[in-house]
């Protein structure tokens, strides 16, 4: 396998700005002007003096200050609440729904403060997982943009007198037989419901009407039609061995992705023993990261894929006997066709079609595949189904009818922000005006809120009891892990209120659970495990009785003329729920590498053919919605296609999201009754407005071509496992002999002597899938300053774990070694993409460790290379000595500074800062520490209870945080460990830039595709011609 | 013989001083107080309610026999329904007096009688705190320096006019004229000519003087040893950890199980003070604003709805980039309190900062202080590499196991 990887088109092209900042990455100036607080000018007249006065002034004030010691006062508690120890961190089982993202979680508080979420091993759903955003969810409890009090139009009043008002006014609807409304994202939560139900009692003109910003009702519907059942069916990714997915970002936004991702990576794993995994071939038209991971991804238009989808049916049916459908030509897309037929065939109830797009007809074809293949009962789970994306498009379209109409007396609405996520927002907006009696339950005042007569503020989850069933039968309860902030309640228990309901929403969850789910086992004991999983019944066999011909008649149908356009979520702001979040902004996104921002990515081929160029701003119309965005140009795209984020251009969600990008859902089509997250027909025109620079962090921390991530294929592995894990050698002269040797031989370095430990860390590349969920934890567990788009763009983002991306080519070997990067350029239309978390590698032999001048940084008995940054005087000399490029310099003070106005700026905010981690003043280098804070706590456990320390007790944020488990930690020292069994240097395990013999103490497993060998080469030959 | 002989007149002379006890009012009610203390102090005090109501006087409100019985066996007179008895459990919060079936009668008596006696104490003027009495101790010591250098000044005044004179007196004999008066620099500037030697070895003792005093002087920059912030109330460690013996950990339990040690809540004052209301010297200030902080209503025994948390002033200050942890040198290295805070139980009325707390001063312990690994199942394979390595005689210090790396409290 000898690829070549780049990290954007920016090196693909060799982009004259692109080798500059690349040769200069640190380009900018010392900001002198900004220390001193005077314009530029003035320094240059008479910057000697001034420097001197300075020095003068600050060395007199640094010794005055330190004269005397400020008095700092302590208070304690005065009536200490027993479980709290000052210093001592306690944990709590919870879960987090926000109606998007589900997971079971425990919160860990300090001195009653929550601040950091992990994922809770004791679920089968999310299995200790999470993502990104329930790792970012702490941060958004901290949200300054949040309600302290309830609003009555426009004004905040107390919850007396907004119940009193409320009730009248629903009184009133009710007297006059109105009909009351009440819309709601998906909820999971079977006491809520109850709740609702129990409203309904008093209230019986009421409906709830679930919507979701992006909506799975034509899964809903295309199983009532298939098989008579009105639900989500739960999958099990980890039964199968072959996965083919249509427009379906499973592993980070579809359904329930934490649960995906883990089923996902498990048939992905591979070791000395386990030789086999899953087979994943994607279809779709924009570059997502679930398709960035398939083993085969093949380019398809939206309006193509019920063609696509009608011809696997055919091909499968055939194979099994059934009557064929009316297929359209799928053109080069056949032999991709029938490959894919065939394995899935032959894989019969081993295998997997999942398909993201809302519409009815292909879902039914998906669902007859499905049958064809008798995957119901093994991967396809209908009868313990899925809770979760329960929205009904139908019944929103008929609440926006009845509204316009007028005939809604009261509309409540919960967790859900139609103004903003409707296509139909601004009619929404209008049609709540003609209702009499709108509140919304929104934490702040945003688009939909703002609409409405009163808001009354629901809890963030951790301030929240609550019950979960993301699945049938798998409860998880909420417990607030803080008391409520600000004077909000929770919609649940301000319904109780309203419906005259005596108790409080804690009993009453507590009564239903006694009463219809404990069976007897104790409450508490639930509660401290925040799960109750009772038995699952059997997982039964469907045939689907959908007319299936019809069905490919209208997927037939969708096809359309012109450019068309996906809408997806990113792992970071996903729908937009918490788009507030400065650290979900901050997050790049994994494939386009772009922060604070979303755009319109397209095809490297249309931007040649129309000389678009990045950042050029340009029109786009769809839907009759016009919109001026920029423009990215995004390998893997398909010609002919582009595709933008949704959850960005939020107005009212806060400071941090106000007026960040565009907002997107607009876009989204109405076909058939379904809500697609789709057009046709897209006009995009370039504007004469200046461009504008993004703030990306692909273009920088360049490994200057060099082939770090080591990948093979499956076949090859199984043959050789050191398959793609070729050593580099070095060309030494021995003598006269020109001999090649391993540089570890050549090592001019002094081994460490290890203590008691000797921590390191393995990657595994395979399961890796690039979501993110690492670098959030991280710069949670670390208190990563947020930087903000200005200096991203500048590449001074501080993440202390970034994930590079690379996309790949089939060059020839020969042009490689000429040297020359533009003789490896080949058409990147679809490239394959590999994903690689990159920390600090903890080199024993380390770089930056030697070249420090006043021994900030150094080597630990325990293989950490340790920042010391009470010591760092900033000469950035590691930065530049360190081939890995892992370290992060301190420009500026990031917090109490109003330029950089996140949450490190207000108090709130700054609640959510972990006590045991320093926060690093300006002009200080940092990194990875290997969660040194943590491993000292590990230890310190051990040794007050007088034992060794377990293997997995310990672990590093991002290890822990990985709904993966890519990322394992442990101790070298501890020969049972699990970091010691991963480490074969005679399979997949290697260092990064091993030839440089630094000795990392992070080791990486390559990268294993399932495709043959042969017919990969034979694709790509095709590519070529 | 002897022994027998000695029994007996001990035995004589006990009868003899119970009998003069006995007949003396006073011995009687000092007899009653110790049976007070022993007995009924825990709940009631003469002049103020505890749990109980204040007892001065109580012979005045109940007549002596029913007094008797309600102390035998309090709780059987509520139950049968005596109207006195039940109003005064009533009273008092409904809480049920101790049995005290063991006290015999003229115990009780005695009791009574030494509530008849007892006397309100009086409360004694503060006295002078240790502080106060060190800065006059000072005080006087600058005066006499600065006695001591004007008859220093005087004598050396003294001395150079009588040497002028008598060099006056000699150039007149010898009939050579005075020499011109010089002004004081060019005295001194010739005076350092004429003695070079002395001058140079002079001016290098001055300067290493200065050099030492300043690198001193700056190496102190920071350095707050000895710090002793003035405190919202005159809480006295002597009083609690050495007079009274209460363990550190009772109130500084953090120390067990975390990184601070912790300035213990005020529930735990209470656990004591909720009995304990005036200190030794019967000053009941100090002691009152526990209860003010708590909004504690120490007659009646209940707490208010307005409580504020007291501001102490923190005497011991770590930098944020330092990582201590109390539970790691108290549980695991097993180091004492005294180790770092110095004589607290003995000398401590008022608490100061007793050690340096510079890193220096934290990497000597380190470097001096054997690890307690043989005790300790976390250290077992590593304890026999590190015999192996320095030798099975050596001490193996928190160094010698990497206690000095930076990362260990820099993170």
């Amino acid at each position: 396998m000898n690829k070549t990887y780049w990290k954007g088109v920016e090196e693909l092209q060799n982009d004259a700005k692109f080798v500059q900042l690349k040769n200069n990455e640190f380009a900018e100036h010392l900001p002198l002007d900004e220390i001193v607080q005077e314009k530029s000018a003035d320094i240059t007249v008479s910057p000697r003096r001034d420097f001197l006065k300075f020095l003068g002034f600050s060395v007199a004030a640094a010794s005055l200050a330190a004269c005397e010691a400020p008095i700092r006062k302590t208070i304690p508690y005065l009536n200490r609440p027993e479980q709290v120890t000052p210093g001592a961190s306690n944990w709590y089982a919870s879960s987090y729904h926000d109606g998007y993202d589900y997971c079971a979680v425990l919160v860990k508080t300090r001195e009653g403060r929550p601040i950091k979420v992990e994922g809770n091993t004791s679920s089968s759903v999310t299995k200790g997982g999470t993502n990104a955003r329930i790792q970012a969810s702490v941060l958004s409890l901290y949200d300054n943009a949040r309600l302290r009090t309830p609003i009555a139009n426009g004004a905040p009043v107390s919850w007396e007198n907004m119940d009193r008002e409320i009730a009248m006014k629903l009184q009133s609807v009710a007297s006059a037989n109105g009909k009351i409304r009440i819309l709601s994202s998906t909820i999971i939560s079977p006491s809520t419901l109850k709740v609702i139900e129990e409203f309904g009692k008093k209230y019986p003109n009421t409906k709830h009407v679930v919507y979701d910003a992006v909506s799975c009702s034509a899964m809903k519907a295309a199983n009532k039609e298939s098989f008579g059942v009105d639900e989500i069916p739960s999958y099990n990714f980890d039964k199968a061995e072959v996965i083919a997915a249509f427009d379906c970002d499973f592993l980070i936004n579809w359904i329930s992705p934490i649960e995906y991702s883990r089923q996902y990576a498990e048939t992905r794993k591979l070791d000395s023993g386990k030789k086999t995994m899953s087979k994943h071939v994607q279809f779709e038209s924009a570059l997502s990261l679930t398709g960035s991971n398939a083993d085969e991804r093949y380019h398809v238009k939206p309006s193509m894929q019920g063609a696509v989808l009608a011809n696997l049916y055919n091909a499968i049916a055939s194979k099994a006997g059934a009557t064929t459908v009316n297929a359209g030509s799928v053109g080069e897309l056949a032999k991709a066709i029938s490959m894919l037929a065939d394995d899935l065939w032959t894989n019969k109830g081993k295998s997997l079609v999942v398909c993201g797009i809302n519409n009815t007809a292909v879902q039914n074809l998906v669902n007859g595949i499905n049958s064809l293949l008798e995957n119901y009962g093994t991967t396809i789970d209908l009868d313990n189904h899925c809770h979760l994306r329960q929205g009904n498009d139908a019944d929103m379209a008929l609440l926006m009818d009845e509204m316009s109409k007028g005939e809604v007396g009261a509309l409540l609405i919960s967790n859900c922000n139609p103004v903003y996520t409707s296509p139909m927002g601004k009619q929404f907006g209008d049609a709540i005006k003609k209702v009499t009696c709108s509140i919304s339950f929104a934490d702040r005042a945003d688009e939909t809120a703002a609409a409405c007569q009163y808001i009354c503020p629901d809890h963030h989850p951790l301030e929240s009891w609550n019950d979960a069933e993301p699945k049938l039968g798998k409860y998880s309860l909420t417990q607030p892990t803080i008391a409520p902030l600000f004077s909000t309640r929770q919609f649940a228990e301000s319904l109780l209120m309203w419906a005259g309901s005596g108790s409080n929403y804690h009993d009453f969850i507590a009564q239903h659970w006694n009463a219809n789910v404990l069976k007897g086992k104790s409450w508490n004991e639930v509660l401290q495990e925040g799960i109750f999983e009772g038995e699952q019944g059997a997982s039964k066999s469907y045939k689907s009785a959908a007319n299936l011909t019809a069905a490919a008649d209208a997927a037939g149908r969708m096809n359309v003329a012109g450019v068309e356009m996906t809408l997806y979520e990113k792992t970071g702001v996903g729908s937009g729920v918490q788009a507030n979040n400065p650290w979900l902004q901050e997050l790049p996104d994994p494939v386009s590498k772009i922060t604070w921002d979303n755009y319109l990515s397209v095809a490297p081929k249309d931007a040649r053919d129309n000389s678009w160029k990045q950042g050029n701003i340009v029109e786009v119309k769809a839907n009759g919605v016009s919109m001026k965005m920029p423009v990215v140009v995004q390998p893997g795209q398909m010609p002919g296609t582009c595709s933008v984020a949704v959850g960005y251009g939020r107005k009212g969600a806060g400071k941090v999201a106000d007026g960040v990008g565009v907002n997107a859902y607009p876009f989204m089509t109405m076909v058939d009754g379904q809500l697609m997250a789709a057009a046709g027909g897209v006009q995009i025109s370039k504007t004469v407005e200046d461009d504008v620079l993004l703030a990306t962090t692909q273009s920088h921390h360049t490994m200057m071509g060099r082939a770090i991530v080591k990948e093979t294929t499956l076949d090859e592995f199984v043959k050789d496992p050191t398959a793609g894990n070729e050593r580099d050698l070095i060309s030494v002269k021995v003598g006269k002999e020109e001999k090649k040797m391993n540089a570890q031989e050549l090592n001019l370095w002094n081994s460490f002597e290890d203590g008691n430990h000797h921590f390191g860390m393995s990657i595994d590349l395979n399961s890796c899938i690039g979501c993110g969920t690492c670098v959030v934890a991280c710069t949670a567990e670390n208190n990563v300053p947020v930087v903000g788009k200005e200096e991203v763009t500048r590449s001074r983002e501080m993440h202390w774990i970034r994930i590079d991306r690379y996309f790949s080519s089939d060059a020839d070997p020969k042009e490689h070694e000429s040297g020359d990067i533009k003789a490896m350029e080949i058409p990147s239309d679809n490239p394959k993409v590999v994903f690689q978390p990159v920390m600090c590698q903890h080199c024993a032999h380390a770089p930056c460790e030697t070249v420090c001048p006043v021994i900030a940084t150094s080597h630990s008995s325990e293989g950490m290379n340790q920042m010391i940054y009470n010591r760092c005087v900033g000469t950035r000399y590691c930065a530049n000595n360190c081939p890995y490029k892992v370290r992060r310099f301190n420009w500026f003070r990031y917090t109490d500074n109003p330029k950089f106005d996140f949450n490190m700026n207000n108090d709130l905010g700054k609640m959510v800062l972990n006590p045991d981690v320093v926060v690093r003043a300006r002009g200080v280098m940092e990194k990875c520490s290997l969660c040194v804070q943590r491993l000292q706590e590990g230890k310190l456990v051990a040794k007050k209870q007088g034992r060794k320390v377990k293997d997995g007790e310990i672990n590093t944020a991002c290890a822990q945080a990985c709904p993966t488990q890519a990322i394992t930690f442990g101790d070298y020292k501890d020969k049972e460990s699990k970091l010691n069994k991963m480490w074969e240097p005679n399979g997949r395990s290697y260092h990064l830039l091993e030839e440089l013999d630094v000795q990392p103490n992070v080791f990486y497993q390559t990268k294993v595709r399932n495709v043959k060998a042969e017919a990969h080469h034979e694709m790509s030959e095709e590519k070529k011609g | 013989m002897t022994n027998a002989y000695l029994h007996k007149s001990i035995k004589r002379l006990l009868l003899l001083s119970l009998s003069i006890a006995f007949s003396a009012g006073v011995a009687c009610a000092q007899d009653g107080e110790a049976l007070f203390n022993n007995n009924c102090k825990t709940c009631h005090s003469p002049f103020e309610k505890v749990v109980g109501p204040a007892l001065k006087g109580v012979e005045g409100r109940h007549s002596e026999d029913w007094l008797l019985k309600w102390i035998h066996n309090a709780p059987a007179m509520i139950k049968s329904g005596d109207a006195e008895a039940v109003k005064l459990y009533n009273d008092n919060g409904k809480q049920q007096m101790t049995v005290f079936t063991n006290l015999k009668e003229g115990e009780i008596k005695a009791i009574l009688t030494y509530l008849k006696d007892v006397k309100p104490p009086v409360t004694s003027v503060a006295a002078k705190t240790d502080g106060e009495e060190g800065q006059e101790e000072g005080s006087n010591a600058w005066i006499y320096l600065i006695v001591a250098a004007i008859v220093l000044y005087l004598i050396s005044g003294v001395l150079r006019r009588t040497q002028e004179t008598l060099a006056h007196a000699v150039r007149k004999r010898q009939g050579i004229p005075d020499p011109a008066p010089m002004g004081r620099w060019e005295g001194f500037v010739h005076w350092a000519r004429n003695n070079k030697k002395l001058f140079a070895v002079i001016l290098i003792v001055l300067f290493m003087f200065g050099s030492v005093k300043a690198w001193y002087g700056l190496l102190s920059i920071g350095v707050t040893q000895g710090y002793k912030p003035e405190q919202p109330i005159k809480y006295s460690h002597k009083l609690h950890a050495g007079d009274m013996k209460i363990s550190c950990i009772y109130c500084h339990s953090g120390a067990e199980r975390g990184k601070t040690a912790g300035v213990p809540s005020l529930n735990v004052c209470m656990n004591c003070h909720k009995f304990v209301k005036q200190g030794p010297t019967g000053e009941k200030t100090e002691i009152a604003k526990i209860y003010k902080a708590l909004d504690y209503d120490p007659d009646k025994g209940t707490y208010g709805s307005n409580p504020k948390p007291i501001q102490w002033a923190r005497v011991h200050n770590l930098p944020d980039l330092a990582y201590f942890n109390h539970s790691q040198h108290f549980v695991v290295g097993k180091i004492e309190c005294q180790t770092c805070h110095g004589p607290v139980q003995d000398s401590m009325t008022v608490a100061y900062q007793y050690s340096k707390l510079t890193m220096g001063w934290c990497i000597d312990c380190h470097r001096r202080t054997p690890v307690q690994m043989t005790s300790n199942a976390y250290y077992n394979d590593y304890h026999k590499t590190l015999l192996a390595k320095y030798g099975s005689d050596s001490l193996l210090t928190v160094e010698r196991i990497g206690g000095t790396e930076c990362a260990r409290c820099h993170y």
